[in-house]
């Protein structure tokens, strides 16, 4: 009876945690996290999708070793090992991306390495992975890893529709809007565009929130 | 292979046309934590800027003295962040020794700086342009000198908004995202300066 | 947080002496981190040799493919200091480099091919941060197109009495690719010339 108790609440608190980064701690656009990459990458789909998919195994990847070692890791030099774990996991990344998917490591540029200092990965390695164990850790990762991938689909999606005036996956355009498409809204692809889109989303999500809180 | 930009070119672009905040999207963190005022924006930007120098050396001189010679290029990720993270201690801890009044004024943010993406970044930008010493120097204090000009007046201007009517779902980091997107548009009119 | 691990360090020194020596020793925070270190270099090591050879060839098919955009029937190449010799059947077919702008958003980065005769073979734009939707023009066909053929006194905008037309609203984009163009040009010829003696 007992074992099997808990392992109902184990695995209701796994989902909890999964749920968790998806709507109540969305990384964007709740805590207002890592915003240098969803700005920076958000000009097309196909880059929104490359980097969530670094940010999601690079989380992976820390979470469940800094869990795994939490109970070794001396708290003085805690922050300099946590750093060095994702440092190593996004070397390996960007070794990996270079090698099959070139393109993409092309596109991604700078903020590829940059994940390093994704305040994201430090902020969950800090916060939870450090005192929770490997198993909620690694549904804290991928929690929190799909509500970021979630959040920089919703933006790239409206940069790129507005921004060129079609929708492009993997290489297939979904559609294209007729008018749009010859004189696209290039304001959206470039800087600026990204922090007004940011900036209403925001302000989208935080209206819907108010709105059910009343 | 050097970069054949010269120096003025670098720094102008580093300051104004190619702004680390505005149109690299680096360093956000405490461009909109920090910014609400105008005194603590001036004390992080010259912080980020130091800590940038010095990073900017250190990780010139380990790229073409280490890891080119050695080919492992691939190592820099790791070996930057270190670097980064073991200046700052070090900054941290003199600056704690010698003026006291100075670490009052710059202390809690010195920890801050090691995961502010600006500091990589310019390290990062610096490999990837294949500049020299001086080259990376002049581009990070550009790069910092942009992030401290830009910090200054977002955060002159969200003094004022603090006091504007601001709609409720706009108020605090919504409407500070739709400045920085002003303030980037008219950055823009600076490309096309050199 | 710091309460949590106070509590389990006591809980270690209470369970066993053994590692407690481990755990409460000074250099404890220092070992760790070099192990860490260690394993991680380690591992990046481990990954880099995995991935170097497909990496090598990953860009070896990239400046293959750069170089058939401009010499469709190339079969091989042959890198130099600074540019390439573009091959068929083991005959030299063309010569290529990159030459760097200072456009209006930043540096433009163009890919030269030239004939035997060392005229334009065409020009390719690599990469550019140029503004979205007037000096991104510069990519197209229409206006990389006005290259071919031209020999390098003739590469300048027709206002500057060359045969290249500009963009219109985006005549530095134009004039930082015809610039760069030229004096690459310039300069490689004369490499080119000297190398083949």
């Amino acid at each position: 009876m007992m074992p099997e108790e808990t392992k109902n609440t184990n695995s209701r608190r796994f989902a909890k945690e999964i749920l968790k980064g998806l709507v109540i701690a969305n990384p964007v656009f709740v805590l207002v996290l890592g915003l240098c990459p969803t700005l920076a990458v958000t000009v097309s789909i196909d880059n929104a999708l490359g980097m969530s998919a670094g940010v999601i195994f690079v989380l992976l990847g820390s979470n469940l070793i800094i869990s795994m070692i939490r109970k070794i890791t001396p708290q003085l030099a805690r922050i300099p090992v946590y750093i060095v774990v994702i440092a190593t996991f996004v070397t390996i990344l960007s070794l990996v991306f270079e090698a099959y998917l070139p393109p993409l490591h092309e596109s991604l540029g700078i903020y590829l390495p940059l994940i390093v200092v994704n305040c994201i990965i430090l902020g969950r390695a800090e916060a939870f992975a450090s005192k929770n164990t490997i198993l909620l850790s690694i549904a804290d990762a991928i929690g929190i890893g799909v509500g970021f991938a979630l959040s920089m689909i919703i933006v790239s999606f409206f940069r790129e529709i507005l921004g060129t005036g079609k929708l492009t996956v993997f290489g297939k355009t979904l559609f294209s809007i007729p008018v749009l498409s010859s004189d696209p809204l290039a304001f959206f692809i470039m800087p600026p565009g990204a922090f007004l889109v940011l900036g209403l989303l925001l302000a989208l999500f935080r209206w819907l929130g108010v709105l059910n809180n009343e | 292979m050097n970069s054949g930009a010269s120096l003025i070119t670098i720094f102008v672009g580093m300051v104004i046309i190619n702004n680390m905040v505005l149109t690299k999207f680096l360093g956000l963190c405490p461009f909109f934590g920090v910014s609400k005022k105008l005194s603590n924006a001036i004390s992080m930007g010259v912080a980020v800027t130091f800590v940038m120098l010095l990073a900017a050396i250190a990780t010139s001189v380990i790229y073409s003295f280490i890891l080119v010679p050695y080919n492992i290029e691939f190592m820099n990720i790791i070996i930057y962040i270190l670097v980064i993270a073991s200046l700052v201690q070090i900054v941290e801890l003199i600056i704690r020794r010698t003026n006291i009044a100075l670490y009052n004024a710059l202390g809690i943010y010195l920890p801050l700086i090691t995961t502010n993406c600006a500091v990589l970044g310019i390290t990062l930008i610096n490999a990837s342009n294949n500049y020299s010493i001086v080259q990376s120097m002049v581009s990070a204090v550009g790069g910092g000198l942009g992030f401290t000009l830009v910090l200054i007046i977002m955060s002159g201007i969200r003094e004022k908004l603090e006091l504007g009517d601001t709609p409720k779902s706009l108020r605090g980091l919504p409407v500070a995202f739709i400045t920085a997107s002003l303030l980037a548009l008219s950055f823009m009119g600076f490309s096309g300066l050199l | 947080m710091n309460e949590n691990r106070q509590i389990h360090d006591k809980k270690i020194k209470k369970s066993s002496s053994c590692s407690e020596k481990i755990f409460g020793n000074r250099f404890y925070p220092l070992i760790f981190l070099t192990i860490i270190v260690f394993v991680s270099v380690s591992l990046v090591m481990v990954v880099n040799n995995m991935t170097r050879v497909k990496i090598l060839a990953e860009k070896d098919a990239a400046i293959i493919s750069q170089l058939k955009a401009i010499f469709t029937d190339t079969d091989d190449y042959e890198p130099k200091k600074d540019y390439y010799i573009a091959y068929r059947d083991k005959q030299v077919i063309g010569f290529a480099f990159v030459a760097k702008g200072k456009g209006y958003g930043g540096e433009i980065n163009i890919f030269v091919g030239l004939n035997t005769d060392f005229t334009i073979e065409q020009i390719k734009i690599l990469s550019n941060t140029e503004t979205p939707g007037l000096g991104t023009k510069i990519t197209e066909d229409s206006f990389t197109g006005q290259f071919k053929g031209l020999s390098f006194k003739d590469v300048s905008l027709s206002k500057d009495g060359g045969k290249i037309d500009a963009i219109t609203g985006a005549t530095i984009s134009s004039k930082a690719v015809t610039d760069a163009v030229r004096k690459e040009l310039e300069e490689k010829i004369e490499v080119i010339k000297s190398d083949m003696k």
